[in-house]
């Protein structure tokens, strides 16, 4: 094994257990760059391998390095070995790295960004200092955890309601205090066994009386944790909006998706000690960086009902599908001793920041699936699930409920050996009702369908932009914006793109029909794309514009492992010069975009299948026109759709997308 | 300090004048606009003597593009302009970036790739237009300018609910009776 002074010095060994693998092979001694070598754990100790030598011999190298990105986002070559430089991957790298924010420019010094629920993990540089941060935090001593774990969840009470709330609080403790009186019961706990029928209001008086508790201990938590900011202020045992916004940033630090609210993940994470969340932050950054070095997309989410599929190997034998993320990520944490927090913390106490500039790991992977090849025959199948095409208001404007017992999913499948293997299954969006505005500037609803049938992918795109056709609301695509001192409107770049907030997320794949006899592609807008809009696609109310819809990081591990396993060539930035205005008030906004985004094109394309669904309600097809909101004056009956809005020959530069 | 005088967009570009040439700001805002001007370029001087990273440098006219020097390796140049060409001012914020020097466009230098910069440009006789300038790469930010006597033509024109004649009065629920 070769190994050189010259580089990141590997400290005391951590206690991890040893590979029960090889070492990688001896290498002759040569001069070896610092560029050029990975840490390696043996025996319990940590030395340094030449990391190309170490691939060959069969041992993965895992990318600790600060400007890691994934494989969609990272410098590609063309075909003549020129770089082809990607322009969100300063900003990807920035964002994790918490030295930019969303459009590219300098963070506040001691901001956060907070992302990786938005699919932008923090680097290992930010974990670092996290670990470091809250090992000498000495606020958290005064948060009683007890009191945060006697609760499973605190309920929402909304700021304008405190009052009422209190005073029925108040009138519920008179009731039961008098009734434990006439009882003789010591305790409200004595008077619900003596008077059952009393039991529930003492429950709940109990329960509402430790989530007022609690609610202390997370506001303290919170500010311990430097979660709410100067502005808007915060009402102590009010959940305002400090209060929301504080919440919904400790969720984006730890990953949690449940809509600003104190529910059981979020109750979970604030009883933890902050370490312990550190080292979950730790354990999946280091499950992306596996998962993005190993090229693999199985996630456990193919496991249905009837439990986890199988497959039929060369050999005859039913396999059963692996869980190949979790495995590999926790095969790597054990064999590098990162698989506890102390370990974790260890290796960063090893490891000073300069490390993280370049830092590599050579782990030994267990074998991937006999059915993984350079060329895998895969296929995308969407089912929309229960589809409503009726109107979800009445003519006064009453909403009807719209119930989905099968919500629309997204299923990769690999055709191997005659068989279709499930390897991932997601929930995923289909289009709804939505607002849209037409050409008499007024916003009326309009049903936003996804496309049903044959359909195929031919371009990849990372860090899409989504040209925003002109029926969308002028209000979406506008922004206030601090520019340089000045807080004013701006156009919503945020929702343009690219970046991860952006409408195709963080990257998509097109849908396209193919039309032969050298005709362009059709292509009606429809895309399968990363969202941030986790609540569109996890809430049962949640639709998109017809597009499908995945949280971005599900959506970067999809397309990375699809482009890593099928013919692709890199086409680079998509040059364009777009520029569209719009009236807003007595202000022009001009949208003005570059670039389409980073393109990849897939040759031969994916074949993809959107299921139509189960029809419910009365209409059996979907209304193509526009329809008045209630409520709303209008100058004169509905304009006609657009016909730009439809779909249109796939021009490249030229389509407007739905999102 | 002095300003370097580099280049201008096209020589002849726009030279037939509008009808609202001349109409350009009035001589007091223009003189507030000089002085923010001399400003901001004295600011950017500061920032330059002392090794401001982020420094914008604003360029102006010259011969032709053949007068350029060569571009810096880690800068990019945006050359701004207004169609129809009129002298417009520049905002990035609450800095005044310049005035466009039409009918030569006005050319700002920026550290490359250091982010987008949200533009208001501002001209005598136009609604303000605000746009975006992205420093990848060079560019050129071409902005059409628009009279508020023509806004109706622009995307997003809200078309105003005429009122009935009778303004809301309800009709007479019968002829008054007749002596």
């Amino acid at each position: 094994m070769a190994t050189t002074a010259a580089t990141p010095s590997p400290g005391p060994a951590p206690k991890a257990p040893a590979p029960a693998t090889p070492a990688p092979e001896a290498l002759a001694p040569e001069p070896v760059h610092a560029d050029e070598l990975a840490f390696v754990i043996h025996d319990g100790k940590e030395s340094w391998t030449n990391a190309a030598a170490a691939a060959r011999s069969g041992y993965t190298i895992v990318d600790f390095s600060d400007d890691w990105t994934p494989f969609i986002f990272a410098e590609q070559k063309g075909p003549d070995g020129t770089v082809l430089h990607n322009r969100y991957r300063r900003v990807f790298i920035g964002l994790a790295n918490d030295t930019l924010d969303e459009d590219g420019e300098p963070l506040p010094a001691g901001e956060k960004n907070y992302l990786e629920l938005y699919g932008v993990p923090p680097s290992f540089g930010v974990l670092r200092e996290r670990f470091f941060a809250d090992e000498k935090q000495t606020c958290h001593a005064s948060i009683d955890q007890e009191k945060l774990q006697e609760v499973e969840t605190i309920a929402y009470v909304a700021p304008e309601k405190m009052k009422d709330e209190e005073r029925r609080m108040a009138r519920l403790r008179r009731d039961l205090e008098e009734a434990r009186r006439k009882r003789r019961a010591a305790t409200l706990a004595e008077l619900a066994e003596k008077d059952p029928p009393l039991a529930g209001k003492v429950k709940a008086y109990e329960r509402r009386m430790a989530e007022k508790e609690a609610m202390a201990e997370v506001e303290k938590r919170l500010l311990c944790e430097g979660m709410f900011k100067r502005k808007p202020r915060h009402t102590p045992g009010v959940y305002d909006d400090a209060m929301r916004l504080a919440v919904r940033r400790f969720q984006q630090k730890n990953m949690i998706y449940e809509a600003n609210y104190l529910r059981a993940k979020t109750m979970d994470a604030l009883a933890r000690q902050p370490l312990a969340n550190d080292h979950q932050a730790f354990m999946r950054v280091l499950r992306e960086r596996v998962v993005d070095a190993a090229g693999v997309v199985e996630d456990g989410s193919a496991e249905g009902k009837s439990g986890t599929p199988t497959f039929t190997s060369k050999s005859g034998k039913s396999v059963a599908l692996r869980n190949l993320v979790d495995e590999l990520t926790k095969v790597a944490a054990q064999q590098l001793g990162l698989d506890t927090q102390e370990g974790a913390f260890a290796f960063f106490k090893r490891h000073p920041a300069a490390d993280f500039r370049r830092l590599r790991a050579a782990v030994r992977l267990p074998a991937l699936p006999e059915y993984y090849a350079p060329d895998m025959d895969l296929s995308i199948v969407i089912d929309r699930g229960d589809v409503w095409y009726d109107l979800p208001w009445d003519a006064q404007g009453v909403r009807h409920a719209q119930p989905r017992r099968r919500y629309p999913s997204f299923h990769l499948y690999l055709k191997y050996q005659n068989q279709r293997i499930l390897l991932a299954r997601w929930r995923t969006t289909i289009g709804g009702w939505r607002a849209e505005q037409a050409s008499d500037g007024y916003e009326y609803f309009r049903y936003k369908g996804s496309d049903v049938g044959p359909r195929v992918i031919r371009n990849v795109v990372a860090g899409p932009v989504w040209i925003a056709p002109e029926s969308t609301p002028i209000r979406a695509l506008l922004k206030m914006k601090d520019v340089g001192g000045s807080w004013q409107r701006v156009v919503n770049y945020d929702e343009l793109g690219p970046g991860y907030l952006s409408a195709y997320g963080l990257v998509a794949g097109y849908f396209v029909q193919p039309r032969g006899h050298g005709k362009p592609d059709w292509d009606n807008g429809i895309r399968a794309h990363g969202s941030s809009d986790y609540l569109s696609i996890y809430s049962s109310e949640g639709y998109s514009h017809g597009c499908h819809r995945l949280p971005n990081h599900l959506a970067i591990r999809l397309y990375s492992f699809i482009l890593r396993h099928r013919p692709m060539s890199v086409l680079g930035d998509q040059r364009m010069s777009f520029a569209r205005q719009f009236l807003a008030g007595d202000n022009v906004f001009e949208i003005r975009l570059p670039s389409r985004g980073y393109s990849y094109l897939l040759d031969p394309p994916l074949p993809v299948e959107v299921l139509e669904g189960d029809i419910r309600g009365t209409l059996r097809t979907p209304v193509t026109t526009y329809v008045p909101k209630p409520g709303i004056e209008y100058p004169g009956p509905p304009p006609p759709v657009r016909a730009s809005d439809e779909g249109r020959a796939a021009a490249p530069g030229k389509t407007e997308g739905e999102e | 300090m002095s300003l370097r005088r580099i280049e201008q967009l096209r020589p002849n570009h726009g030279r037939a004048r509008g009808p609202s040439q001349g109409t350009f700001l009035p001589w007091s805002v223009a003189l507030v606009a000089s002085l923010a001007l001399a400003a901001s370029l004295g600011g950017w001087a500061a920032g330059k003597a002392s090794g401001e990273k982020n420094a914008t440098r604003q360029v102006t006219d010259g011969d032709a593009d053949a007068d350029l020097p060569a571009a810096k390796p880690d800068t990019v140049r945006i050359w701004i302009r207004t169609v129809p060409p009129r002298k417009a001012q520049v905002k990035w914020g609450r800095k005044l970036l310049g005035i466009i020097p039409a009918p030569k466009a006005l050319v700002i230098e920026r550290p490359r790739d250091s982010g987008p910069m949200d533009l208001v440009i501002r001209a005598g006789g136009f609604l303000p237009v605000h746009t975006r300038a992205y420093t990848f790469d060079d560019s050129r930010v071409s902005v059409k300018l628009t009279p508020p006597s023509q806004k109706s033509r622009l995307f997003g024109y809200k078309q105003e609910i005429v009122p009935p004649l009778d303004a809301g009065v309800p009709p007479p629920a019968a002829d008054p009776p007749k002596e």
